[in-house]
């Protein structure tokens, strides 16, 4: 009886809704659309997307769309409509910073990036994870009326990082709002 | 998570359970194998943290912290426990001892004190963990050594956003930091506290204000730090001690130093340094709050002004962009060549679309800062200043 319920379990647990992706993607109820690499899969949970090829701790790319009202995970900060992309970038890098699962944050780099033709921000940082892996991620951001976007692409730094930094820059180059106010 | 809390409580048992009693640290006294060991392991954590790049380096104010420690202890001691205060630079309310006498004071409640009676208070009771060999005796108590140890360092993994600290603390940072001694050890660490600043003259009043301080801070912004001295049970703790000592054992007590003007000169950098990491943190209060004071003790300070500027931009309540002008202004009229100022003015007008007064007072920034961290960003907003569009 035991054997058969882990069984099921381990069956439900296996059927995460996990869907092979390729091409445009449309997320309208998010109002963006972007191009997802060929052959990776994608899982979309709550206001993220997710997508990787490997599995999530080899390499992932996040897309996010969340309220600016909305309260952070790990900082007690806000973000707020008037922000501009470095006040915002200074929110968003400081969750990250204060997420407990996480040490060694260091920032390599935070710049202007116009996404899909808004200003926002890019922000390079690496950290170590509770087993000591060390990650390199790449966070794009900006806030268009009272939504957040981030795009997000996390790798560990040796030997993932670069092996899929140019398909990110491709997903993110492809990343469009749909409707513009 | 739940793990973690189940460990952090075991370990409170523990520590509850202290039973061996040590005499205090002498010229004379000699420490066993265990306690040996016990010292080079705190060595090489504090190597470690000295090395981690959290010390807030400022040789004046660290011998001028090390100067009042050695008011405190008579040199016998210092012969045998080689006392050494550091400053971690961190806006939590935090102090603790490593049993070989390397003290760690962190910026958070450093800034919050008003005097050198109350920094004497807090590190007298540092001092006495180890002169009266507190972790050994904790030590001791525990049958299963090694399991003890690496029990306290699964405990660092639930310590929320400050597990990162925690992790640099190393393990018996840790214990020192987090969990603390048992009950009567702090209530020894206390009184012989107690005893040894009234000793070296300071006014014995302002021990239980320190305490008073945080506990009300704690109350007010309703704070949830980890930390031995940022825990609201701790501080009630050590508020009734000193009052109940202050009653009982200062009677006739002839000197009363305080050194408000000397020690509030000597950590006003700190001060200003953690209200910058208060603002970083999004505690627009406890931050302003620490500028108003840095502001009394330096009253034309552009830097200080400036920084009440950010406060009130990014808090962004009613009226709060306006009085942020206000701070800037001043900051600019105290000191024209502090860029910061600048660059607060220039976001404000850049964000109601004053495109030619933004571009201006951006580019007095760049010019006054050519080396700023934000240049991309300020550059990119010039550009899209003189991009044109309407005003």
């Amino acid at each position: 009886m035991k054997k058969s319920l882990l069984v099921i379990v381990l069956l439900l647990i296996g059927c995460a809704p996990w869907v092979q992706v390729g091409g445009l993607y449309k997320m309208e109820s998010h109002n963006y659309s972007v191009e997802l690499p060929q052959g990776w899969m994608r899982w979309n949970k709550g206001d993220q997307l997710l997508i990787t090829r490997d599995g999530v701790p080899l390499q992932n790319i996040q897309i996010i769309r969340r309220n600016i009202e909305e309260p952070l995970k790990y900082t007690k900060r806000k973000l707020s409509k008037t922000m501009l992309p470095q006040e915002a970038a200074e929110v968003i890098l400081d969750n990250v910073a204060s997420n407990k699962d996480i040490s060694d944050f260091g920032l390599v780099e935070n710049t202007p990036l116009r996404v899909s033709g808004i200003s926002g921000f890019k922000a390079i940082y690496s950290y170590k994870t509770k087993d000591g892996l060390k990650v390199k991620s790449v966070y794009c951001g900006f806030i268009q009326d009272q939504w957040f976007y981030g795009i997000n692409y996390n790798a560990p730094e040796r030997h993932y990082f670069d092996k899929d930094i140019t398909t990110f820059e491709n997903v993110l180059e492809s990343f469009k709002l749909i409707k513009t106010a | 998570m739940r793990y973690a809390v189940f460990v952090l409580f075991l370990c409170f048992m523990i520590t509850g359970c202290a039973t061996t009693n040590l005499p205090p640290v002498t010229k004379d006294s000699k420490f066993e194998e265990d306690e040996k060991r016990l010292w080079l392991r705190s060595e090489e954590e504090q190597k470690a943290l000295n090395r981690s790049g959290i010390i807030y380096r400022d040789e004046d104010l660290d011998a001028y912290l090390n100067g009042i420690a050695r008011k405190l202890q008579p040199p016998e001691v210092y012969a045998r426990i080689p006392f050494q205060v550091n400053v971690i630079k961190n806006n939590l309310l935090n102090a603790f001892a490593y049993p070989n006498g390397a003290i760690y004071v962190h910026t958070g409640i450093l800034a919050r004190m008003d005097n050198e009676a109350q920094l004497a208070t807090l590190l007298a009771h540092e001092m006495t963990h180890a002169t009266h060999r507190h972790m050994i005796e904790q030590f001791r108590d525990v049958k299963n050594k090694t399991a003890f140890l690496a029990t306290l360092q699964v405990t660092t993994a639930g310590l929320g956003g400050y597990g990162s600290l925690a992790i640099l603390l190393g393990t018996i940072g840790t214990v020192a930091a987090v969990t603390g001694y048992s009950r009567e050890h702090e209530a020894e660490a206390d009184r012989e506290g107690f005893r040894l600043m009234l000793n070296a003259g300071y006014d014995p009043t302002e021990a239980p204000k320190l305490f008073l301080h945080l506990k009300k801070e704690v109350e007010e912004e309703k704070t949830k730090e980890p930390f031995f001295f940022g825990t609201h049970p701790r501080l009630t703790d050590r508020v009734e001690n000193y009052e109940t000592l202050l009653k009982t054992h200062s009677q006739g007590h002839q000197e009363s130093i305080q050194n408000t003007e000397i020690f509030l000169g000597k950590i006003r950098r700190v001060i200003l340094d953690n209200a910058r990491d208060d603002l970083k943190a999004g505690r627009f209060k406890i931050a302003e709050r620490g500028v108003e004071k840095y502001s009394k003790i330096e009253s034309e300070s552009a830097e200080a002004y400036c920084l009440l500027g950010d406060i009130r931009h990014q808090r962004g309540e009613v009226n709060d962009v306006e009085t942020a002008k206000d701070h800037y202004q001043r900051a600019i009229s105290i000191n024209s060549s502090y860029p910061d100022s600048h660059k607060g003015i220039g976001l404000i007008h850049y964000k109601r679309k004053e495109k030619t007064l933004a571009k201006k007072a951006l580019e007095l920034y760049l010019s006054l800062s050519p080396q700023a961290s934000d240049r991309a960003f300020i550059e990119e907003y010039i550009h899209q200043c003189q991009e044109g569009g309407k005003e």
